[in-house]
């Protein structure tokens, strides 16, 4: 058992035992004896059933946004990514700040693929991770590490930038040609918690219930821009995606904009608003 | 005629020239307190000024969500323009501050998706100048026209839905 686990397992035996929390929300081993799955933990029990490891893929802060459980207050065992999603929830005020947040030194996720052949490969996030140390956490489980250089992000949108307007347009229209709109990109992302999403409003039926081409698009154009200065690149939408639509591309679009203009990454520092919620008078962004 | 547009048949974009036949379809969202009025002014003004462009409305500039934007372009309009009060000038005090933040991020995804940045444009106009308003309308107008029709996301049903990715 790595000394991950064992810190993990001990410190929500802790908080369970000591009654600070109702539950904690972590990874258990899941039924095919590798991946992780998520798993609530009540008791003490039931806390030394915790595991960490790299395959704990999923952002466990999606949990804490569900409205049956407002008024609970709850541990969180969470990825350095994960813990950004803590800080821009938090910002946004979608639980008390009593959440008590474990944070796990994250040795980087591997990609998992539906057809099999597990490969050991980082994922694409994890390959360009600067942050291995989870930042503002109530409870730190690892030893803290020194970062690594700040890689580039962005590399993978270069490609289709340089291409023009059209062949870009028809790159996106082969895309969405195959999304279902099954909307699981929308239900994995911490970030999309919408009581009513515009997706399924029918009055105004902004995007109309056909999985047609120009709903579609409608769809993943405001999909995307409801995260703007949000998203927190964890890139758990592009893994859930059935038909495997490149959504990371998309946010990662916006979030290299964000940056470049507003200085800004989400949630990585709680005494910024969000670009969008605020200005500067004096900026003249690139307009007259 | 105002058939005209829907019956001309669309080429690919950049092939047709700005001709008697085509125009280009625009959308302006345009503030009630400042470029609406400007709108006014150029009317009242007998200011001339293309009848390509079908505004709409809106409080403020505040009020454009993205999402009328990118419905417009869904729906198939060639450009859409957003005017309101320049900065400092806002009935709301400050909706067009967020406006203009909103406004380069999207255009910034829109162009992403492959719809040129030179479709979606942001001006302030105020309610005195009806001049500013017909030239931004004559210019944007020509802009958009020199780019030719916008292929809008094919309406009709996806492969899935036809059947053909069943097998
Ligand atoms: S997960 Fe994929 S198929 Fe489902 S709605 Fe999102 S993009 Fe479409
Ligand atoms: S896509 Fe937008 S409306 Fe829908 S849940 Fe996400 S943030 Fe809310
Ligand atoms: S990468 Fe996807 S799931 Fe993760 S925060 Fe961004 S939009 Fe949400």
């Amino acid at each position: 058992m790595s000394d991950l686990v064992t810190g993990i397992r001990a410190q929500v035996r802790d908080l369970l035992a000591r009654r600070r929390v109702e539950y904690v929300v972590g990874y258990e081993t899941g039924s095919d004896g590798v991946n992780a799955r998520p798993f609530f933990a009540y008791t003490t029990e039931e806390a030394d059933r915790l595991v960490f490891d790299n395959t704990c893929t999923h952002n466990l802060t999606k949990y804490l946004v569900e409205p049956e459980r407002r008024g609970s207050t709850i541990g969180v065992v969470v990825k350095p990514c994960d813990a950004r999603s803590l800080t821009v929830l938090l910002a946004e005020h979608k639980f008390p700040r009593d959440v008590v947040a474990i944070g796990v030194v994250c040795p980087g996720i591997v990609q998992r693929t539906r057809e099999g052949g597990d490969g050991e490969a980082p994922q694409a996030r994890c390959q360009v991770c600067d942050q291995h140390t989870p930042p503002a956490c109530d409870i730190l489980v690892g030893e803290a590490t020194a970062e690594g250089p700040v890689l580039d992000q962005f590399a993978r949108l270069a490609p289709l930038e340089a291409q023009s307007a059209a062949e870009r347009s028809a790159f996106w229209s082969q895309q969405f040609e195959r999304c279902l709109r099954c909307y699981a990109c929308r239900q994995t992302c911490p970030q999309c918690y919408c009581d009513e999403c515009f997706a399924e409003a029918l009055d105004p039926e902004w995007v109309g219930v056909r999985i047609g081409r120009a709903e579609n698009w409608l769809f993943h154009a405001i999909r995307c821009f409801h995260l703007a200065g949000r998203c927190i690149g964890c890139d758990e939408c592009e893994r859930v995606c059935p038909v495997k639509i490149p959504l990371g591309l998309l946010n990662r679009k916006l979030r290299k904009e964000v940056l470049d203009r507003f200085e800004y990454r989400a949630g990585t520092r709680s005494d910024e608003r969000p670009p969008l919620e605020t200005f500067r008078k004096e900026e003249k962004l690139d307009l007259a | 005629m105002a058939q005209s547009t829907a019956d001309t048949p669309r080429t690919r974009a950049g092939q047709v020239e700005p001709t008697a036949i085509w125009q280009p379809r625009l959308v302006g969202f345009l503030c009630n307190w400042c470029s609406f009025a400007g709108a006014d002014m150029a009317g009242t003004s007998r200011l001339t000024y293309p009848a390509a462009i079908r505004i709409i409305r809106v409080p403020c500039t505040g009020r454009v969500d993205p999402l009328f934007v990118a419905k417009a372009f869904q729906r198939g309009a060639d450009g859409v323009l957003v005017a309101g009060c320049h900065p400092g000038d806002c009935h709301y005090a400050e909706g067009n501050y967020y406006m203009r933040r909103r406004y380069v991020l999207l255009r910034d995804l829109l162009e992403f998706l492959g719809i040129e940045r030179e479709r979606f444009h942001l001006e302030w106009v105020s309610a005195s100048e009806g001049k500013k308003f017909a030239r931004v309308v004559s210019e944007f107008t020509s802009q958009v026209a020199a780019l030719g029709p916008r292929e809008p996301p094919r309406q009709g049903p996806t492969e899935l839905e036809a059947g053909t990715s069943n097998e």
